[in-house]
């Protein structure tokens, strides 16, 4: 590849990634020569302006056509820009929560905070625009390593450390995990070009050669449920997201997890929706695999919201409770209805709002006392009615009660688990019941705010960047309840997703 | 004004977000605002009505969702049911937001129970006036929430904390079976509209399975919202709310809506005889099995709530019975003389601060208004000839009896004496008799609070006159017009006889047993010499009642009371330690060690490739 031919790529469709990576860079020359007194926030404020500039950009890219450039190891269709909305909108709120995190240590390293962020969040972007298996694993390790660092930022704070530690240990197993099963696939097909992998393996009649494909299936998906925090790869979740400092937290239960059913949306629709399964059966690979997702499913929603109920700590019940919204968004997955990818997309959205707004709330409420305990929100509302209002909102979405972004989302997932042939009865009584069994624990942190005395009754008050979080999320998330339709006439000009395979 | 009724539920939630905002500076200003607005949602419900006395019906809506190419719409809908529930609910609100300014006078809280109020008011009008299943379930869910703040607003005391628990996740399984129900129903038809709903069931599209099974699913969640068995346990217990939401919502509206629902798919019911007789059985069932339980609690408020329970498990026999008119036609009445009895119920905890019948006696002095207007309620409900109860609770006797539903008839005329008996064993505990020590400065409430009694104790003697076999059957004939479901019944007259006799029996007992107390002998011999006779006998009288008809009532009542707590409760006992169980499973593997973590992982994996080699392939 000589000058010219780079040149003539069409640079312009990365304006997005290029400015994340260009911020992130700049942030770091900045925070070393910047004297160690000064205040680093002002670093933050630079960071979300690079966000908000990448969305800006981003917005600007909506009419353009699909494009790819670079051999085809990078992709600009409707997937990757609605997904890097989600990535770069979560981005943006962790940003804001970040500036106003203070531990009760404080918090010497916090321009590393700002750069690892966009390093990860320039790692899941990529993973969204990635059209080669190897592009993908360096978005995904991307995103990984500049998590584990992240995760042990609270450097005098043992659990931080611990936590740290658990999520190295546990993410190297998936990733080779992960690179096994993409093994097994360019073993097979000598390519590492999602687009070649799909055009060869739709030719696949060999009974061996499936076989093979079907053990790179369970590989690659047990490998990413990591990212989702699904079973059976969910066990660091508690642990991890109770050491980790709270905006991180946040940012693993959000956008992390949006970056893990990118990629797995990506690769598995790819690589195995046109294989054949069973010798010459038309059937797809991914169809005749899908009651081993359905099975994983259902046990990540069962898991999830069953350990919930015996938590006190908040954030380790909202780590459960992310557990089991990964297991509905794999109903959503499992389905593989006409419109998969709207209805995950859309889940994806009201996840972010309803979660990232708890999260804002909740890391006030634990720096301000010290601790996660449940008991921390009693009586939240007669200290400050409008924070235990909104966390309530928050509280309602996540338990999917109508009126709410988080109602919507499970309703189309569960009109999908129908629609389908055939429908998925069992697993939308398992999504039934386990919703059931969510009210018990949501409605502890309810019963908590409202019907208990305040052990103590200085107001909490939220600073700017947090109140600006809380006051996004909640009212995306009674507007995205209550006129769904917004949401649904943008997603409308992505024509759902036609555009994936080519 | 039909065009605009949608601006009705709109007024409570102004109210709702009014007090949000400035509750706490208006103190107990606050309930002028929830006083006055929901009084314009009355009134404009009430012109309402009128216009749809001689309107046809409107129907307005609007896409709200479109999903690939599923359009879902939002709007509402004035049918005379609706325009008849409108001015019910908006009325009782009305009502309670009035007395609640008596009531809840000094709570520190007092703006945010109103604030509360306003919010159940409008879901429970935006419930009503929904055209379709999906907006239905979408209010029925707010309606759900508005009751748990309410049931917990006391929420210092531990039980009211378990009970608003409670009730939302009773009602919530409940709502699962209709949420079900509802999606299959859509899945069939393709629409949530009532009305094409009905149209494909009549054009005989949709299976008869299907409509049996999601008829019945969605009577499940009657089920749960009304309290029929098994789900009633939480409506006792919501009793454990400020009296005045007792009266609203677990009395007038909302455990109405269950009823309510089942009356505006009736179409859909009346497709499937298999979805009637089950409508049938289990509100003939909660009829009798609640009045049974009524007869022998000691606390105020929960005999009226069994009373409540046992009252819609009538309503539900009505529909069941393809007695829609009769169903509806005592959901209006039992919506006022209930209430009432529960801001009377209110009045009387209000001067005497417990709610112990044991404890009360000798009231009726005291409280020159509300004791009559709690008799006027007592005999509303007993079905004394006259009163509201005894036309529409006779419709329903008829339905069940034209309809051919023997055993049911009999188990309903049962029931109808327990009614009478357990009643007037409450009122005349509590009003008549000795002065208990509770009592002694009890006065009457003020008049913000009996002013609201006396217009629903007019509306307990009178509303039962807009059907009745005497005197045309107006409100059948508006409810069913267009449509060929109200057949005129030569109803048997007989019916009637016996309504009337078990009614004055079960008062005669009561009397007997608890009222003679406050009769001393010698009054009764002097001026009525005749019943001296009477009176001579009546130990025997007494002791034969108690071997025979008491005792058998207790068994009865004690049998059911055994199944209630171990069968019904054990069952969801037994679910919710599966569950924990699991969780705690969970929570031991998650010991911290992070080999383990990788270890769960491997093991999954390596769980999944053995399946995969076994199966050779695919499962």
């Amino acid at each position: 590849m000589d000058l010219k031919t780079l040149l003539q790529y069409e640079w312009g469709i990365m304006t997005p990634e290029f400015t994340i990576l260009g911020v992130a860079t700049i942030l770091s020359l900045i925070d070393l020569f910047m004297p160690d007194e000064k205040d680093r926030r002002l670093l933050g404020w630079f960071a979300f302006a690079g966000v908000i500039v990448a969305l800006i950009s981003l917005v600007g890219l909506l009419p353009v056509e699909v494009t790819s450039i670079l051999e085809d190891t990078f992709r600009l269709d409707s997937f990757a820009k609605a997904f890097k909305f989600i990535l770069l909108a979560g981005a943006a709120c962790v940003i804001l929560l970040s500036m106003d995190y203070q531990p009760a240590e404080g918090m010497p390293y916090r321009g590393e905070f700002y750069y690892l962020f966009l390093a990860a969040l320039l790692g899941a972007m990529m993973m969204t625009s990635s059209g080669d298996l190897i592009t993908m694993f360096v978005g995904l390790e991307l995103l990984s390593i500049s998590s584990y660092i992240l995760v042990g930022l609270r450097k005098k704070y043992v659990p931080s450390n611990e936590s740290a530690m658990k999520y190295v240990i546990n993410g190297g197993i998936s990733t080779a995990i992960t690179l096994f099963g993409m093994s097994y696939i360019f073993g097979l097909t000598g390519t590492t070009n999602l687009k070649a992998i799909a055009g060869q393996l739709s030719t696949v009649i060999d009974m061996g050669q499936q076989y093979l494909l079907a053990l790179a299936l369970l590989m690659l998906f047990v490998g990413l449920s990591f990212k989702l925090a699904s079973a059976p790869f969910h066990m660091w979740a508690p642990d991890v997201y109770q050491g980790a400092p709270t905006p991180v937290t946040a940012f693993l239960s959000v956008v992390s997890k949006t970056a893990g059913f990118v990629i797995v949306l990506r690769l598995m629709i790819y690589i195995f929706a046109g294989t054949p399964a069973e010798g010459t059966n038309s059937a797809s690979m991914l169809l005749s695999m899908q009651d081993y997702i359905a099975f994983l499913a259902g046990a990540t929603m069962i898991i999830g919201n069953t350990i919930a109920l015996r938590q006190r700590n908040v954030k380790r019940m909202f780590a459960y409770s992310s557990i089991a919204h990964a297991g509905y968004l794999l109903v959503g997955f499992v389905t593989m209805s006409m419109f998969i990818i709207d209805s995950i997309w859309f889940y994806l959205v009201a996840y972010l709002l309803m979660n990232l707004g708890a999260f804002a709330i909740l890391q006030v409420i634990a720096d301000k006392s010290g601790s996660e305990d449940i008991s921390q929100f009693a009586g939240l509302y007669r200290r400050s009615p409008l924070v235990a209002v909104a966390m309530g909102i928050f509280i309602l979405s996540l338990a999917g009660i109508p009126g709410t972004a988080g109602f919507i989302g499970k309703v189309n997932i569960f009109l999908g688990a129908f629609v389908t042939e055939p429908a998925h009865y069992v697993l939308a009584a398992v999504m039934i019941a386990t919703t059931v069994i969510s009210y018990v624990y949501y409605f502890g942190i309810l019963t908590q705010m409202f019907f208990r005395p305040a052990a103590e009754q200085t107001p909490v008050k939220l600073p700017l960047g947090v109140m600006m979080v809380v006051i996004f999320c909640a009212i995306g998330t009674i507007v995205f309840g209550v006129v769904p339709s917004i949401v649904y006439d943008f997603l409308n000009q992505f024509e759902h997703f036609g555009d994936f395979f080519s | 004004m039909m065009e605009n009724a949608w601006i009705i539920p709109l007024f409570p939630l102004f109210s709702f977000l009014i007090l949000l905002a400035v509750g706490k500076r208006l103190k107990e200003n606050s309930a002028y605002i929830g006083i006055l607005l929901t009084f314009i949602s009355f009134v404009y419900s009430v012109m309402v009505l009128f216009e749809r006395l001689n309107a046809p019906t409107l129907k307005a809506e609007q896409v709200w969702l479109t999903i690939g190419t599923m359009e879902l719409t939002a709007g509402f809908e004035v049918n005379p049911l609706n325009s008849l529930m409108l001015v019910v609910v908006s009325l009782v609100s009305f009502l309670v937001h009035m007395y609640s300014k008596g009531y809840m006078h000094g709570d520190e809280r007092f703006p945010i129970f109103y604030a509360y109020l306003g919010l159940f008011t409008f879901a429970m009008l935006g419930l009503v006036i929904s055209p379709n299943l999906l907006q239905t379930y979408i209010f029925w869910e707010l309606v759900g929430l508005g009751s748990f703040l309410l049931i917990g607003f006391y929420f210092y005391k531990e039980e009211a904390k378990a009970a608003a628990k409670k009730a939302f996740i009773m009602t919530r399984i409940g709502d699962v079976g209709l949420l079900i129900g509802m999606i299959l129903l859509f899945w069939e038809v393709k629409s949530f509209e009532y009305a094409d709903i009905f149209a494909a069931v009549q054009a005989g599209t949709v299976s008869e399975t299907m409509i049996t099974l999601s008829a019945i699913l969605i009577f499940v969640g009657a089920v749960g919202k009304s309290g029929q068995f098994p789900l009633h346990t939480w409506l006792p217990d919501a009793m454990e709310g400020p009296t005045p939401v007792s009266a609203l919502i677990h009395a007038a509206t909302m455990v109405a809506a269950g009823v309510y629902l089942v009356a505006t798919l009736f179409p859909l019911y009346e497709a499937s005889h298999i979805a009637m007789l089950t409508v049938a059985i289990v509100g003939g069932f909660t009829a009798i099995f609640a009045a049974s339980i009524g007869l022998v609690q000691t606390d105020i408020k929960r005999v009226l709530a069994y009373s409540t329970v046992s009252q819609l498990g009538y309503m539900m026999l009505a529909l069941g019975s393809a007695g829609y008119v009769a169903g509806v036609f005592h959901l209006m009445t039992h919506a006022f003389f209930k209430a009432l009895l529960f801001l009377a119920a209110g009045s009387v905890i209000h001067a005497v601060h417990t709610q112990d019948i044991e404890k009360m006696g000798g009231i009726w002095k005291k409280m020159p208004l509300t004791a009559p207007l709690f008799l006027i309620g007592t005999l509303a409900i007993s079905g004394v000839p006259l009163f509201s109860g005894f036309f529409s609770k006779e419709e329903i006797l008829v339905a069940a009896w034209t309809r051919g539903n023997t055993v049911l008839f009999w188990l309903a005329v049962v029931a109808a004496f327990f009614t009478a008996f357990y009643m007037f064993r409450l009122f005349f505990l509590v009003f008549t008799g000795e002065a208990r020590s509770e009592v002694k400065d009890a006065h009457e409430s003020p008049f913000v609070m009996t002013l609201p009694m006396l217009v629903l104790g007019g509306l307990a003697v009178f509303a039962g006159y807009v059907n009745t076999p005497w005197f045309g059957t107006f409100l059948g004939d508006w409810l069913t017009e267009g449509t060929d479901m109200h057949v005129h019944h030569e109803a048997p007259s007989w019916i009637m006889i016996v309504a009337t006799v078990v009614s004055l029996l079960g008062i005669f007992l009561a009397w007997l047993m608890y009222g003679k107390k406050s009769l001393s002998r010698d009054w009764l011999s002097s001026r009525m010499p005749i019943s001296y006779h009477v009176l001579f006998n009546k130990y025997y009288i007494d002791e034969f009642y108690q071997l025979t008809v008491v005792y058998a009532a207790k068994a009865v009542s004690m049998l059911f009371k055994y199944i209630d707590r171990f069968i019904v409760e054990g069952a969801a006992n037994a679910v919710a330690a599966l569950t924990q169980g699991i969780g705690k499973a969970g929570a031991r593997l998650q010991n911290g060690q992070v080999q383990m973590y990788g270890a769960v992982t491997i093991i999954g994996l390596a769980a999944l490739v053995v399946i995969l080699a076994l199966t050779g392939g695919y499962l």
